[in-house]
C-alpha cells in the first residue's frame, strides 16, 4: 500500500508540491492574523510569522522526502545537471561517446560470437546440461583418432548402454532441394525419430515422424519443415501438409512444420527441413542395401545422448566405452578388416562431452582464435577507458573552480562523487547504445571471418548481448567516472577557490601520463600481434602449393541418384570436358578424381626392392586428363606429361611427385620404373614423368604425404568433376555452369566454385588473426593517438602562461615545438618499452597460432615501435604548432 | 513565559494522532491545540509538523482533504483513519510503558 501511495505521489508530484505550499501559506497567514488580532502591525506580524515558520523551503523539502527517497531525487537532479553540462560541451561528449562506442561495439560483437560458439545451448533443448555429444576414438598404427558415423555403431551404442534415457542420431548436411532450375543446396537436418523428444518443441502444424517411420533398411520419405523454411518457401500456407518436396535423390512428403525457433542443434546454420536418418541412409553410398547393417558404411551421423538422472558423466563415459568395445568386438567378428587389428590395439574409447561441439574434444581452432580476439577486444576497451578517463580528468580539472564553489555551497563530497560517477555512467550508457548499433555491423564482419556460412547473430535484438553491452557500459562508466572523483578528495577547497585554472593544475598530469603510457603499451601489444599474424599469413601464402589456385575453377558433379554405367559415365565426362573447352575464356580443362584438401583416393603400391611401400607414408592419387598439368600450372620436372595416346588400350603409365620419386628410388632415375597397383602381381605401371610436389593435405606441412597421377582414361571413371583454367574465372564461372548443366542427365546438376576458396579455407585461421588483429590494432592506435593529442593539447592550453614566460625569456618557436613534441615522445617511448616487455612475456601463448614466425620477431617489434612513435609525433604536432605560435605578450597579460 | 520544551523524540506522531481523535483538523489547528492543551509547554515546530503529517499520510494513518477553515479560508484538514486509531492505541501503550519505566527508575534507582 505504501508503495502505491508513493507512486501516486510521485506521478502527481507537481500537484503535491503546490498543495504543500498552499498549506504552509495558510498556516503562516493564520499566525499573522492571530498576531494582528493581538494588536501587531501587519508588517511586524508578517515578519514574525515568517520567523516562526522557520525555513519553509527546508520543511517543504523535508515533507517531500517523506515521499520520495532522497537518493532518487538526488539522482534525478544529478542526471539533469549532467545532461545539461554534457549538452554544453558537445565536442567532448561526442569524443567520449565515440571512443567508448567503438570499444563497446567490438566487445559486444565478440561476445555475440563467443557466446554463440561456446555458451549458448541450442534453443528449446530440454535440460541442456544432461544432453551430450558423443565422441568415439580408436587407435590405429599408434595414432588415436575420432571415428564415427556408422548407423550400426549408433544402434549398437543405443542398445548396449544403460546410462542414457534418450539417444538420437544427428547430422546436418547441405542437400539439393527442389527440382529443375529451382534446385538449390540447402542445409537439411538428418535425424532419428527420437531426436525431437530431446526438445520442448511440439510440432506447430502436422506432426513429427515416428520411430515406425524411421526404421532401416529404408525409412519413410517424410519431411518436417522448419518454421523459417515454411514461411519463406511456402508462404506459411497450412495446406503444405502432404505437399511433395525433393530432397537429395528422393521425393519426400511434408508431414509437419516445426515451431518457430526450433532449429535442431544448428542455430548457426538453421536447416530447412528434418528427414529421418533411415530415409537419408539409402541415398548415401554405393552399396545401398548394407548402409545400416555394416560397419563399413559411415554416413556421417553423430550420436547425441541424454544422461539418466543420477548418472554422472564419468559413469556414463565408462558405460559408453564398454558398449563401444562390445561394438568393435562385434565388428571384428563379422567383418574382415584389412590389417592386423585386435580389440587391444584398437583401444576403443568413448567420450561424452558438451552438446556444443566447440566445447568438445574435437573443437576447431576458431573457438581458440575467437577467445583470443575477445581478449584483444577487451584491450581495445581498456584503451578506450583510459582515454575517456583522461578526458574526464581534464574536464574535471577545468571545472575545479565550479566544483570548489559547489563544495563551498554545501554539496557533500559523496554527492559530488556520485555526480561525477553518474556522468561517467551516463556517457558510457550513451556509448553502449551507440556501441550496440555499431556492433551489429562489426559482428557481421566478425561473422564473415569466423563462420562464413552462417547467418550473422542479431546483436540488436538479442537480449543476452544487449544486456552484456549495457552491463559492461555501466561498469566502464563507474570505472572511468571514479578516476576524476578520486581527484576531488585531494583538493584543498581554499586554494582551488583562490587559484585560477592556472596554478597547480599541471602537476596532476602524472596520473594522466600513466594512463597514456598504459594506452601506448597496449597499442604496442596489439600492433605486435597484428604484425606477427600478418607475417604468418604471408609465410603461409609464400609456400608454393605446386599449383595455381587463382585461375582454376572446380566443377563438382552432383548426381542426385542418377546412376550411369562406366561407358555412359566416361562419355558424359568426355562431353563435359569438350563442352568446357568450348566456353569462351576457358584455357585448359581436365577431369579429376579429387580436389586438394577435400578428399583422397589411394590404392596399395608395390615396388620391387621395397618391402612395404605403405610404411614410407601415405600415397594418394588423382586420375587426370592430358591437359591437367597445364590446367593446374603444375610443372613436369622430368620425363613427360600425359598424352591423348595414353588410352585405355595402351600400356598403363603414371607420373609421380618429386618427393615420391626420391622416396621410392633415392638413387635411380625414376623414369621407366615399374610400379604395381593394388596387387603384387598386377601388370607394371610405368613411370613416365616426375611432377612438382603439391600440397593436398595442409598448406603448411605436407611431410609424409606423397602424390602421383594416373591418366583418367586408365582408371575407373568417376562422378567427381573437372578443373577448368580460365583467364577471368569470376566471369567465366556462370557461363561454364550453364553450359555444363545442359549436358547433365535427369535431376543431376553441376556447381562451379573457385579453387582459391578451397585454399582460402586452409589459410583462414591466419587470415582471421591477421585481419582482426590489424583492425583492432589500428583502432587501438587511433584511440591512443587521439588520447595523446587531447592530453597534449590540453597541457599546452594550461601552460600558456609558462610557455609565454619561456618565450619572453628568449625561447624560439622551435624550442617550444621540441618541448611539446618531446613530451609526447617520452610518453610513447615509455609505452613502447612497457608494451614490448608485455609482448615478449605474452609471446609463448601466441606462438602456437603462428606459422614459421618467431613471436620475438625483431622486424615486427621495430615496425610496431616506429608506428607508435610516428603516431605520437603526429598527435603532438598540431598542439606543438599552436604552442609555438603563442604570443608572449597576450599570454602574460592574460595570466 | 517559560520556554517551550523540546518534544521527546518519536512522540510527535503520537501527539498529532491523539489531537486528531477529536475530529478533522488542519495543520495550524493541530499546532495551536497542542500548545493550548499543554499550556504552552509543548510546541510543535512548523518545520517538523508538516513532514510528520506527510509521514502519517504515507503510512495511511490519516487522510487529507481540502475544506473551509473557521475563518472561511481554504485549508487542508486531516482525518484519523481506522489504521491511525490502531496505531495511536499501540503507540500510546508503548509510550506509557516507557514513561512508567522511566518513572520507576527515577524513583527507585
Amino acid at each position: 500500500m505504501r508503495i502505491v501511495r508513493r507512486l501516486e505521489h510521485w506521478i502527481r508530484s507537481r500537484t503535491h508540491r503546490g498543495e504543500l505550499e498552499d498549506e504552509l501559506a495558510f498556516h503562516r497567514s493564520m499566525i499573522e492574523g492571530n498576531l494582528i488580532a493581538r494588536g501587531w502591525t501587519p508588517d511586524a506580524a508578517r515578519i514574525a510569522a515568517r520567523r516562526t515558520m522557520g525555513n519553509e523551503t527546508l520543511s517543504r523539502e523535508d515533507a517531500r522526502h517523506v515521499w520520495v527517497w532522497w537518493w532518487l531525487d538526488a539522482l534525478r537532479q544529478d542526471a539533469a545537471y549532467t545532461v545539461r553540462s554534457l549538452r554544453k560541451s558537445p565536442g567532448f561528449t561526442a569524443a567520449v561517446v565515440g571512443t567508448l562506442a567503438l570499444g563497446l561495439g567490438a566487445n559486444a560483437a565478440m561476445f555475440a560470437t563467443v557466446d554463440r560458439i561456446l555458451f549458448r545451448a541450442p534453443p528449446r533443448l530440454i535440460e541442456p546440461a544432461t544432453v551430450h555429444r558423443v565422441y568415439l576414438y580408436r587407435t590405429s598404427e599408434g595414432v588415436e583418432a575420432e571415428r564415427s558415423g556408422q548407423y550400426l555403431r549408433y544402434t549398437d551404442l543405443a542398445r548396449w548402454t544403460s546410462s542414457f534415457s534418450q539417444a538420437a542420431a544427428v547430422e546436418e548436411r547441405a542437400l539439393p532441394v527442389g527440382t529443375g532450375d529451382a534446385t538449390r543446396e540447402l542445409p537439411i537436418g538428418i535425424v532419428s525419430a527420437s531426436f525431437f523428444e530431446l526438445f520442448d518443441a511440439p510440432a506447430a502444424l502436422g506432426r513429427y515422424f515416428t520411430p515406425a517411420e524411421d526404421t532401416p533398411p529404408a525409412g519413410a520419405a517424410v519431411a518436417v519443415l522448419t518454421d523459417a523454411a515454411w514461411k519463406a518457401q511456402y508462404g506459411g500456407r497450412r495446406d503444405v501438409i502432404g505437399a511433395p518436396i525433393s530432397i537429395g535423390s528422393t521425393r519426400f512428403t511434408v508431414i509437419g512444420v516445426a515451431p518457430p525457433g526450433f532449429v535442431g542443434l544448428w542455430p548457426e546454420r538453421p536447416p530447412s527441413a528434418f528427414i529421418p536418418v533411415t530415409a537419408f541412409g539409402p541415398m548415401n553410398g554405393t552399396n545401398t542395401s548394407a548402409w545400416w547393417s555394416s560397419y563399413d558404411h559411415a554416413i556421417g551421423i553423430s550420436t547425441i545422448v541424454r544422461r539418466k538422472p543420477g548418472v554422472t558423466v564419468a559413469a556414463a563415459t565408462a558405460d559408453l566405452t564398454t558398449a563401444l568395445r562390445r561394438s568393435y568386438e562385434h565388428q571384428l567378428d563379422i567383418e574382415q578388416p584389412n590389417g592386423p587389428w585386435t580389440l587391444a590395439s584398437l583401444r576403443p574409447r568413448a567420450v561424452v562431452a558438451s552438446i556444443l561441439s566447440e566445447r568438445g574434444p574435437e573443437a576447431s581452432s576458431f573457438a581458440r582464435v575467437a577467445l583470443w580476439l575477445s581478449g584483444v577486444a577487451l584491450i581495445v576497451l581498456l584503451i578506450a577507458c583510459a582515454n575517456v578517463a583522461n578526458l574526464l580528468l581534464a574536464r574535471t580539472l577545468q571545472r575545479r573552480r565550479e566544483i570548489a564553489v559547489r563544495i563551498a555551497l554545501g554539496v557533500s563530497r559523496v554527492r559530488l562523487t556520485s555526480q561525477l560517477v553518474l556522468e561517467g555512467v551516463l556517457l558510457a550508457i550513451l556509448a553502449g547504445l551507440a556501441g550496440i548499433a555499431s556492433a551489429t555491423w562489426t559482428s557481421s564482419a566478425m561473422q564473415r571471418l569466423f563462420l562464413p556460412d552462417d547467418v550473422a547473430p542479431r546483436v540488436l535484438t538479442d537480449p543476452r548481448t544487449t544486456l552484456f553491452a549495457i552491463g559492461v557500459a555501466v561498469l566502464v562508466g563507474i570505472a572511468t567516472g571514479i578516476v576524476p572523483a578520486l581527484q576531488i578528495g585531494r583538493h584543498s577547497l581554499t586554494t582551488d577557490l583562490k587559484a585560477g585554472a592556472r596554478e597547480g593544475t599541471y602537476q596532476h598530469a602524472r596520473l594522466r601520463g600513466a594512463l597514456l603510457v598504459a594506452q601506448g603499451a597496449l597499442s604496442v601489444l596489439l600492433l605486435v600481434g597484428a604484425g606477427l599474424f600478418v607475417r604468418s599469413l604471408r609465410n603461409v601464402r609464400h609456400i608454393p602449393l605446386g599449383y595455381d589456385a587463382k585461375p582454376v575453377l572446380v566443377v563438382d558433379l552432383n548426381m542426385r541418384g542418377v546412376r550411369l554405367d562406366s561407358a555412359h559415365l566416361a562419355s558424359l565426362n568426355d562431353r563435359l570436358l569438350a563442352a568446357s573447352l568450348g566456353v569462351r575464356g576457358v584455357e585448359h580443362a581436365s577431369l579429376m578424381k579429387t580436389v586438394p584438401f577435400e578428399g583422397i583416393e589411394s590404392t596399395a603400391l608395390f615396388v620391387a626392392g621395397i618391402d612395404s611401400v605403405d610404411r614410407l607414408g601415405e600415397f594418394d592419387l588423382n586420375g587426370v586428363s592430358p591437359d591437367y598439368f597445364a590446367t593446374m600450372g603444375t610443372r613436369i620436372l622430368r620425363g613427360r606429361g600425359f598424352q591423348p595416346s595414353d588410352g585405355a588400350r595402351s600400356g598403363p603409365v603414371m607420373i609421380v611427385g618429386a618427393s615420391m620419386a626420391r622416396a621410392l628410388w633415392p638413387r635411380a632415375n625414376p623414369i621407366g620404373e615399374c610400379v604395381r597397383l593394388s596387387a603384387p602381381d598386377a601388370p607394371c605401371t610405368t613411370v613416365v614423368g616426375v611432377a612438382q610436389d603439391v600440397h593436398t593435405h595442409s598448406v603448411s606441412d605436407e611431410s609424409g604425404y606423397y602424390f602421383y597421377y594416373l591418366p583418367a582414361s586408365q582408371v575407373r571413371p568417376d562422378y567427381t568433376g573437372l578443373f577448368v583454367r580460365a583467364r577471368n574465372p569470376t566471369r567465366v564461372a556462370p557461363l561454364l555452369r550453364s553450359r555444363l548443366q545442359a549436358e547433365m542427365p535427369g535431376a543431376s546438376y553441376v556447381t562451379v566454385r573457385p579453387l582459391s576458396d578451397v585454399v582460402g579455407d586452409q589459410e583462414r585461421s591466419w587470415a582471421v588473426g591477421a585481419q582482426a588483429f590489424s583492425a583492432l590494432g589500428a583502432l587501438a592506435l587511433g584511440m591512443a593517438a587521439l588520447g595523446l593529442y587531447s592530453v597534449i593539447a590540453y597541457g599546452v592550453a594550461q601552460r600558456k602562461h609558462e610557455l609565454g614566460v619561456r618565450m619572453a625569456l628568449g625561447a624560439r618557436p622551435a624550442d617550444i615545438t621540441r618541448l611539446v613534441v618531446g613530451e609526447s615522445l617520452r610518453v610513447a617511448v615509455l609505452g613502447l618499452a612497457l608494451g614490448a616487455c608485455v609482448s615478449l612475456g605474452a609471446a609463448h601463448w601466441i606462438a602456437p597460432l603462428l606459422f614459421q614466425e618467431s613471436p620475438h620477431d625483431p622486424v615486427v617489434f621495430c615496425v610496431a615501435g616506429l608506428v607508435l612513435v610516428a603516431a605520437a609525433i603526429a598527435a603532438s604536432l598540431l598542439p606543438a604548432r599552436r604552442a609555438a605560435r603563442i604570443d608572449p605578450t597576450t599570454a602574460l597579460q592574460a595570466g | 513565559m517559560p520556554t517551550a520544551a523540546e518534544l521527546l523524540p518519536g512522540t510527535l506522531d503520537l501527539i498529532v494522532l491523539r489531537t486528531l481523535v477529536r475530529g478533522p483538523m488542519h495543520g495550524y489547528g493541530i499546532a495551536q491545540r497542542v500548545k493550548e492543551i499543554s499550556k504552552d509547554v509543548l510546541q510543535v515546530g512548523e518545520s517538523s509538523l508538516y513532514p510528520a503529517l506527510q509521514r502519517l499520510l504515507l503510512d495511511g494513518y490519516v487522510t487529507a482533504e481540502w475544506g473551509a477553515s473557521e475563518n472561511n479560508r481554504r485549508a487542508r484538514f486531516y482525518t484519523l483513519t481506522a489504521a491511525g486509531r490502531r496505531q495511536l492505541a499501540s503507540e500510546r501503550e508503548e509510550f506509557e510503558r516507557v514513561v512508567g519505566a522511566i518513572h520507576a527508575v527515577l524513583r527507585f534507582a
